[in-house]
């Protein structure tokens, strides 16, 4: 026999000696417990994310709804056509201020102080269309506020008063009251 | 569940056994299923301690090793790519880089276990065969590691070329070289071996 067919023989009987051998029971036992637990660090893994889903969900919906505060408009002056119909007696002294203080008016707004307002009260019988308007902000003497009905203490009836006064096609049409809330 | 590629092959009794490939019961493992781990592992797990015995003559490292490889398939079974060759391939080349890695960190240790191994090893009746395929194992035991991988897988464990080339990440004509170079070193030891004992 030549020397690598001898190698080839004493090879095939080295690899008969081995057949049948296998690992020990204890490595499949391993194996399987670390398959589980694998497993289970899996689906662990996978639902750790729904608090951080859920909560990052929470955040954006926040912060949507407080961008959307900040975006919205301010509230849209009371149309005149909204006024209720009562019509009152007005003083010619009222409708001659508007136009007169209407640039000193503008600019006593304080910034950061709230407004209050009173309802629009009609100045005229027949209200002219509304389509277009400026409200401009007057200053008057508070016996204007008894005009519209409003009550007046009588030692308070020369004190001034903040006013809007809606003008349409160049008349003052409806005014109401404004005092800053302190 | 994925597709299965299966083996249908009737028995001459009419019983017919379906055979699941290696690579779709991997992908039923790694969709989460334990007996598709369990019947891969059962497959495979001989082979794969087998050579690490062979490698290292050590029952502990081949143990290690084998657990080892199978951890690597649960944890990172889906580096598997079944164009580059065959799941054994993969497995085999896993568990060469883990005996190399552990004849380099153990070699101190081989020797003291090759004799209990030798003396466990009794199931071969005829004393002058034990005493032959022992001499066969301590002789692929001295061969360098490049040359003994290449006569294990290819002459032990009976892989194609092809196979052992992927497994031992090399082109098949090293395969080859490595396997001749491996069988005429073996000659020369045994022959050697033999004129000592004569």
């Amino acid at each position: 026999m030549k020397p690598e067919d001898e190698v080839l023989a004493d090879l095939k009987a080295l690899a008969e000696s081995y057949r049948g051998l296998e690992a020990p029971a204890g490595v499949e036992a391993n194996l399987r417990s670390a398959f589980r637990n694998r497993g289970r660090r899996r689906r662990f893994l996978a639902w750790r994310w729904i608090p951080a889903i859920a909560a990052a969900a929470i955040l954006l919906i926040i912060a949507s709804y407080r961008i959307a505060s900040y975006r919205r408009p301010a509230p849209e002056t009371p149309r005149v056509e909204n006024v209720p119909p009562v019509v009152r007696r007005v003083s010619a002294d009222i409708r001659a201020a508007a136009p007169l203080n209407r640039r000193v008016a503008r600019t006593r707004k304080p910034a950061a102080a709230q407004e209050i307002a009173t309802e629009f009260f009609p100045l005229v019988e027949f209200a002219p269309p509304v389509d277009s308007g400026e409200l401009v902000r007057v200053s008057l003497p508070a016996s204007a506020m008894r005009d519209v009905g409003l009550p007046v203490r009588e030692d308070r009836l020369a004190d001034r008063v903040q006013a809007d006064v809606f003008i349409s096609e160049g008349r003052a049409t409806a005014i109401r009251f404004v005092k800053y809330a302190q | 569940m994925p597709a299965l590629n299966s083996n249908r092959k009737q028995k001459p009794d009419g019983m017919v056994v379906i055979t699941i490939s290696d690579h779709d019961l991997l992908k039923r493992m790694l969709a989460g299923e334990e007996d598709a781990f369990t019947a891969l592992y059962r497959r495979r797990q001989a082979a794969v301690y087998r050579f690490a015995l062979q490698m290292t003559a050590s029952v502990v490292i081949a143990e290690d090793v084998t657990q080892e490889v199978f951890m690597e398939l649960i944890e990172h079974g889906r580096r598997f790519d079944p164009a580059r060759g065959a799941l054994t391939s993969f497995l085999f080349g896993v568990a060469r880089n883990l005996v190399l890695r552990r004849i380099e960190k153990d070699r101190s240790q081989h020797e003291s276990e090759l004799a209990d191994l030798a003396a466990e090893d009794d199931v071969v009746g005829d004393l002058t065969r034990r005493q032959t395929i022992e001499r066969v194992r301590r002789a692929v035991l001295s061969l360098p590691a490049v040359y003994r991988e290449a006569v294990v897988l290819c002459d032990l464990e009976d892989q194609s070329y092809e196979d052992a080339a992927i497994a031992l990440d090399c082109p098949v004509g090293t395969v080859r070289s490595r396997l001749n170079r491996g069988r005429a070193m073996l000659a020369q030891k045994l022959r050697g071996k033999k004129e000592t004992v004569a």
